[in-house]
């Protein structure tokens, strides 16, 4: 564990007690608030219509962000959010677009409450703007908060929120983001809450040192008056319905919807079996020059309607790949909101209440001052968020109640690629920054009655979209030679993982090279997870053509669809690096799919079929990866897979020591549905796991192992979606590890794992316990 | 030459309305025949013929012209029940259209259903893979051609799609709206193996900056091109036969109409045409009762559409969204805001009341239809509150049942909420009201105005029992519901209303200031292409109005806001007016001090309207004036209603429409019952009967509803 640095504590956000929090505000600063009698006498009607209301004022100040907006990142990918919060901080209502930022928007607000309410005072016509990741507001540095409080009546009402990634706010490396940060202090500055507007005006002095820290000031500038126009509308909005209803109404109707988010979460915790379930994921590389894999581990516990998420035993800080609470918070958000909350108002205030968190001090998703986080959201968070959905869709897979949302693991990171050099197109040569927001097109995971969504975003921003190839081509001196969906990307299954998407680049407009600063994770190590025997998506590749002469290719008439057709030699790109392409060459960026959803020799014939003639798998891959045969006309040849089918279940029976014997089988014809696979039979402490296929008894009782077959192979018999050379990245051994059903070989569990990754597929309470209830 | 008429070919009927320059109106309404929509216009005709007295052929020989909305286009297309079609496009963005910017996962659904990602899919793509093919050709931003069409790889390409059955390809290549020459090329080539194909390029269709939505956009065209060419060519004929001598039009999505020969090339700028009626006859309306800000309401059973009419022209926009597709079609701008009279009500798992987005639709329809219903509606509540008479609608051919309206009510909203039946139908009714009233608002001050300054309109079969409700949310003094001769056929009457409108559009995006040569290039090639479209009409116009106009944004901005430039030689001096009004337009919309002129000001697309007005101007027949401003001749009955929560029921006035007169006023509480709708005047509202028979509702203090 690393050693906080003196007074850096004092930064560090947390949750609080909300009445603690109220108790300790200054008399200066009077507070508004209601009792529970009054939140109990809102009748139905004026509740709804004040619901629909703040509903409208956060959609609002959203729309008015994105089209105030000058960064792409902003208005071509929707990467910000917004908020509205009662008057201790506690989010009433949240936007739909990243669903991380939610777990930090709070923090900033309370620690403002703790060190600002006296001095500088908190007063009506302000507004703060923080990019502090240990005071929260965003997950780092880049994603930049401006808050405000709304005053009623004189009294601190309630506060508006609108934070937003900026593309670069200074810092050693080109976007903020140094690939090889020893610690914070190579990255942008992190500043704590300080007041951009006083008295409704724009301090010019706070604005200028904002913008100063900047590559690209003009940009920066725009996006602070954009979002100091959003609280503005939303400020303006709140007071228009306060004016209407009164205040005491207004937030009568706050403070119930974050209790009735809270009941609903409660009671849907409460029909949902208990138990602890465990996912453990990794980060290859920590930063420039590093070779190891860094690892996130959490087991997720049920008790009636409460979660607690504990991290214990993830691995220390390292590198540029950590964040702070907010961002393990944030990651846990991400999760959350869409698989348990998707029928539920996102009143994000009350829903928090429903989980504790535990974790070390000093580790990758708990990091200390002055830990290096600019890779925060992207890397550490999103893995979090990912190993908790792990979590939940084990949990959500078992319960009684049909129609839950339960997920395979989405792409697992962002793939960053931040560019800059000199644009020559124009009549003076401009220099520009940016960072490729193609890797939105990410593939989802697969759910138990559907095929994860092709290309259909990121889990942590639903409503992410990647930009038009001509607005990028307009904006930067690039030629896309292509940009596509990748046939195999997504991990095999019943169901199939959604497949990602790959683009190049080159040069075109500029002659000087561009600079590329590179981020990634999961080239090594799956961190997009199959679920129920699913298979893992791809691993990401980024490559450059070096040395190449495109314009000789293309001279020729031919435009190449691979970096084959290219020349040059063939670079592969580490996790993290800087380098740059230059004119002539040619960069690649292939980011992750999503991972399948039950055994692929279970998917019905015809699916693959589609998937062939839809490009979604290769021809190839329909006999290897799903035991398909196709005829001349891409029609599934039944007899013929059937055949296939027994043999491939053969292979695994003969690959492995442990499958031969016969064993016991039972009655499952009354079983109850654990997950894709497995069925419990009898109630109390004798029930019994079976089988769902072939109904082989795989244990009794919730203490012990089930019976599954073990099998270790190289990494590469996961398919052609995974990379064969992880030697490349990291110098521990990676392995593919299936878990079979001794009786029929069906896939239990797929994984491309560390060889010393501990798994915990056999443990029998983790399909069993509490599943009598 | 005496007549016009419009004709609107809808979902379910067909409405026509003939109107003459003396002031006569004829309406007429047949079922719509979905087989074939040409049969079902010319029944329709026979009717108006019928009505007035004349012969089909006498009738339709001194039409000047027959304004024609359809829905087969949209239809086809939300159906997906369209032609398999071809794509061709640029090697290496075939999947542009498949990856669908993933904006595509979610693009037009309603708020509620954005919440739920794992619901949500990529499933409506618009062709499969293998009708989505590449050529090897590029042209990059500057139109500079970096790799020259590969011809023999392209005709092959096309034989492919051809000996797969596709009888219709679209064509998009990047940067084709810079330099079309590969596009032009291909059709080309399609037409030297085959001419009988229907090919439409991008660079024609759509020549606009961002490909999926012109990938899409051209492709929705091919689908929708060759059945629209094949109906009105059919259409066209039979009415000539039948002794047609004017031309034929077809309106469009921007509120103008075009020949029916011109239509098919640019076929997707028709399908919106049946939402737009009902604006283009509020703008129509408003132009004889002299109201320049108009929101027009058109409440139906299912469907809740807003349309903003400002200074006397129709708001417009550039995008519009079908089948989460983005497609760039030039569109009057109309909201669909919620689900009308059908709207759900229900209680959630918190005991909150919501209204919507469920719709009990056509079938099974409200509870009180009795038609298997037992979904609680906006319709059953106002049954219960006496809104609506319990002997039923359509004058008491669409029978009600108060009973399952009571019950449904009581089981699903009264009982869980521990509310009377009463007030839970009063809770829906408020609910409602409000509900509308703050989409309505959002509506209006989004797209930067102050409701305030508006005059509402009333029309369909639900509206006008909600509106002055609404009205009053939003802040609006005066409502008017249009009662008079065309309130049936309110959106036909919109039709005959219309006139000719052609535009034209082509990004050059660049950083201002923007060379005004250039620019003046741009627009000079629009405007001889929009004055050649309005010539090829085959009509005399009165005038030719042309205006220009360039989409801007903010240096890197997403959106882009439309503003006007002054006609005639571009100097530099227009171009910075132009600059200025797009930040003073960009401050009405998001804030004074919002905007951010140092972060630099892009020029995106041009654009030209070009409006034939054409030498014809519908009038609206009189009513017959009232002896004095007393109803009481009109009223039929009186009933208990509750309209109000603060009054509960009250013993109220019901009139019949078909015997009030100019200048009569009824003071609210009262009902109006008219066959198509029921119109509610609250207490502290007046309804003053206009001379074209239009209710228009006002505080009873004002001074002009005295």
């Amino acid at each position: 564990m690393a050693m906080a640095v003196p007074g850096s504590d004092r930064f560090s956000s947390r949750p609080v007690d909300p009445a603690t929090l109220a108790a300790s505000l200054p008399g200066s600063l009077p507070v508004h608030t209601v009792t529970q009698e009054q939140i109990d006498a809102l009748d139905p009607l004026t509740y709804e219509v004040v619901r629909h209301r703040l509903w409208s004022v956060t959609d609002e100040m959203g729309e008015a962000l994105k089209r105030m907006s000058g960064s792409p990142i902003v208005t071509d990918a929707n990467d910000f959010d917004f908020a509205v919060s009662d008057e201790l901080g506690q989010e009433v209502q949240v936007g739909l677009y990243n669903t991380m930022l939610v777990g930090a928007v709070d923090l900033a607000i309370y620690w403002t409450l703790q060190h600002r309410a006296s001095n500088p005072g908190i007063a009506e016509g302000d507004m703060f703007l923080c990019n502090d990741p240990w005071v929260g507001g965003g997950l780092h540095q880049n994603d930049a908060m401006v808050y405000q409080p709304v005053f009623a009546d004189g009294k601190l009402f309630g506060w508006t929120s609108a934070i937003a990634h900026q593309p670069d706010l200074g810092g050693v490396g080109l976007g903020s983001f140094s690939p090889a940060a020893q610690d914070v202090f190579s990255e942008s500055l992190p500043t704590p809450p300080t007041k951009v507007v006083r008295d409704g005006l724009l301090q010019d002095d706070v604005a200028d040192m904002w913008v100063r820290r900047s590559r690209v000031p003009l940009m920066i500038g725009l996006d602070l008056r954009a979002k100091v126009g959003a609280n503005t509308v939303g400020r303006d909005r709140l007071l228009a319905v306060i004016a209407q209803y009164g205040a005491d109404t207004v937030k009568a109707v706050m403070k119930r919807m974050m209790t009735d988010a809270e009941s609903r979460l409660r009671g849907k915790l409460r029909g949902l079996p208990n138990g602890t379930w465990r996912a453990t994921g990794y980060q290859d590389q920590s930063h420039t020059g590093d070779r190891n894999l860094h690892k996130i581990t959490v087991a997720m516990s049920k008790d009636d309607d409460h979660l607690t998420i504990d991290f214990t035993g993830t691995d220390p800080q390292t590198g540029v790949i950590n964040c702070t609470y907010a961002g393990m918070r944030g990651g846990v958000m991400l999760a959350l909101l869409p698989l348990l909350a998707s029928d539920i108002p996102w009143s994000a205030g009350g829903l928090m209440r429903c989980f504790d968190l535990v974790a070390e001090e000093g580790t990758i998703n708990n990091a200390s001052f002055p830990a290096a986080v600019s890779r925060g959201p992207i890397g550490p968070a999103w893995l979090t968020g990912n190993l908790v959905a792990e979590c939940l869709s084990q949990m959500l897979d078992r319960a009684p109640e049909p129609g839950m949302h339960v997920q395979a693991t989405c792409c697992g990171t962002w793939d960053t690629a931040v560019i800059a050099g000199l644009d020559e197109r124009g009549p003076v040569p401009n220099p520009f920054l940016s960072i490729m927001m193609d890797p939105m097109a990410g593939g989802y995971g697969a759910q138990p009655e559907a095929d994860g969504m092709d290309t259909g975003g990121l889990f942590c921003i639903p409503m992410g979209r990647v930009p038009d190839v001509e607005m990028t081509e307009f904006l930067y001196p690039v030629l896309a030679l292509w940009r596509r969906e990748e046939p195999d990307s997504g991990g095999p299954g019943r169901r199939r993982g959604g497949v990602s998407a790959s683009m190049a680049i080159t040069p075109h407009g500029t002659s000087f090279p561009i600079g590329l600063v590179l981020a990634s994770a999961g080239k090594a190590v799956s961190q997009n997870n199959g679920l129920a025997g699913g298979y893992p998506g791809n691993t990401g590749v980024e490559r450059i053509a070096r040395g190449s002469d495109l314009s000789a290719v293309l001279a020729d008439g031919r435009l190449p669809a691979d970096l084959d057709e290219i020349g040059g030699e063939q670079e592969t790109c580490p996790c993290y690096g800087e380098t740059y392409v230059a004119p002539g060459e040619v960069f690649t960026m292939f980011w992750q799919g999503g991972g399948g959803y039950g055994d692929p020799l279970t998917r019905d014939p015809e699916d693959v079929a589609r998937d062939v003639r839809e490009l979604k798998v290769g021809a190839e891959n329909a006999p290897a990866a799903y035991g398909v045969v196709l005829d001349g006309g891409g029609a599934p040849d039944l007899a013929a897979t059937e055949r296939l089918r027994g043999e491939m279940r053969d292979a695994r029976r003969s690959r492995g020591a442990s499958g031969d014997g016969q064993r016991a089988t039972v009655d499952v014809s009354r079983g109850r549905r654990l997950d894709d696979n497995l069925v419990a039979v009898g109630a109390g402490a004798d029930q019994q796991v079976a089988c769902r296929h072939c109904a082989t008894l795989l244990g009794t009782g919730t203490e012990g192992a089930l019976d599954l077959v073990r099998h270790e192979g190289p990494a590469t018999d996961a398919g052609p979606q995974i990379a064969p050379d992880a030697d490349f990245y990291v110098d521990q051994a990676v392995q593919f590890r299936q878990y079979c059903c001794p009786g029929c070989f069906t896939a239990i569990s797929t994984a491309v794992v560390p060889a010393d990754h501990v798994d915990d597929i056999t443990r029998a309470s983790r399909v069993l316990a509490d599943a009598g209830r | 030459m005496a007549y016009v008429i419009g004709v609107d070919v809808g979902g379910t009927f067909t409405d026509a309305v003939l109107d003459d320059e003396s002031g006569s109106v004829v309406a007429a309404k047949a079922p719509s025949t979905p087989a074939d929509y040409s049969r079902g216009v010319l029944d329709v005709l026979e009717l108006l013929a019928e009505q007035l007295g004349r012969p089909v052929g006498e009738m339709l020989a001194e039409t000047h012209h027959i304004a024609h909305g359809t829905t087969s286009s949209l239809n086809a297309l939300v159906t997906r029940q369209v032609p398999e079609v071809g794509f061709l496009t640029t090697q290496g963005h075939r999947d542009s259209i498949f990856i669908m910017n993933v904006e595509g996962r979610y693009l037009g659904r309603s708020p509620h259903e954005l919440q739920h990602v794992l619901e949500q899919d990529k499933q409506h793509y618009l062709l499969p893979k293998r009708h989505a093919l590449e050529v090897v050709e590029r042209i990059d931003r500057d139109g500079e051609v970096v790799v020259a069409l590969d011809e023999d790889a392209a005709r092959e390409r096309i034989r492919t799609l051809l000996a797969d059955g596709v009888r219709a390809i679209a064509v998009s290549l990047l940067w084709s709206f810079r330099n079309p020459v590969h596009e032009r090329r291909i059709r080309e080539l399609v037409h030297e193996i085959d001419p009988d194909v229907y090919v439409a390029l991008s660079s024609e269709v759509s020549p606009r900056i961002r490909e999926f939505a012109r990938n899409s956009t051209t492709i929705m065209s091919t689908q929708v091109g060759p059945g629209l060419r094949d109906y009105l060519t059919s259409l066209e004929s039979g009415l000539r036969e039948r002794g047609l001598a004017g031309p034929l039009l077809v309106m469009q999505s921007n509120g103008g109409a075009v020949a029916a020969a011109e239509a098919p090339a640019q076929a997707i700028s028709t399908v919106g045409s049946v939402l737009t009626g009902g604006v283009v006859g509020s703008m129509a309306l408003g132009r004889r009762l002299g109201h320049r800000n108009i929101i027009s309401t058109d409440v139906g059973g299912t469907t809740f559409l807003v349309g903003l009419v400002v200074d006397g022209r129709p708001e417009r926009e550039t995008t519009t969204v079908i089948n989460h597709h983005p497609i760039n079609v030039p569109t009057l701008r109309v909201h669909a805001i919620g689900s009308g009279g059908g709207a759900v009500a229900w209680v959630d798992a918190g005991g909150n009341l919501r209204i919507g987005p469920e719709s009990a639709g056509a079938v099974p329809g409200p509870a009180s239809y009795d038609q298997g219903g037992t979904a609680p509606t906006n319709t059953d509540a106002n049954l219960v509150l006496g809104i609506l008479p319990e002997r039923g609608l359509l004058g008491g051919r669409k029978a009600l049942s108060l009973e399952k309206a009571r019950e449904a009510i009581r089981l699903r909203v009264a009982e869980p909420l521990g509310l009377s039946v009463e007030d839970a139908a009063a809770a829906i009714h408020a609910a409602q009201n409000a509900q509308t009233g703050d989409l309505l608002r959002k509506t209006v001050v989004e797209a930067g105005y102050d409701p305030r300054t508006f005059v509402l309109y009333a029309f369909g079969g639900s509206g006008p029992a909600f509106c002055a409700a609404y009205a009053a949310h939003l802040g609006v003094e005066e409502v008017v519901v249009p009662l008079g001769a065309v309130a049936s056929a309110f959106s036909a009457y919109g039709l005959a209303a219309s006139d000719i409108e052609l535009a034209s559009e082509l990004s050059d995006p660049a950083q201002l200031p923007v060379d005004a040569v250039r620019a003046e290039k741009n627009f000079a090639q629009l405007e001889d292409q929009v004055r050649q479209g309005l010539d090829r009409q085959g009509l005399t116009f009165e005038s030719v109005e042309i205006h220009r106009e360039i989409d801007m944004r903010y240096a890197m901005q997403l959106a882009e806001v439309t503003v006007p430039v002054t006609g005639g030689p571009l100097d530099q001096a227009a171009l910075d007016e132009a600059a200025t009004r797009f930040e003073t337009r960009y401050a009405e919309l998001f804030g004074p001090g919002s905007g951010f002129r140092e972060a630099g000001v892009q020029a995106i697309t041009y654009r030209v309207r070009g409006r034939g007005v054409l030498p014809f101007s519908p009038e609206l027949p009189a009513l017959p004036a009232a002896d004095g401003p007393d109803p009481a001749a009109a009223e039929t009955s009186r009933r208990p209603v509750h309209l109000d929560i603060t009054r509960g029921f009250e013993d109220t006035p019901v009139y019949d429409y078909a015997a009030l007169r100019a200048g009569h006023v009824l003071t609210g509480p009262a009902i109006v019952e008219v066959p198509t709708t029921t119109v509610v005047v609250p207490a502290g509202r007046t309804g003053t009967v206009d001379e074209l028979g239009n209710l228009t509702l006002r505080p009873a203090a004002s001074p002009e509803g005295a």
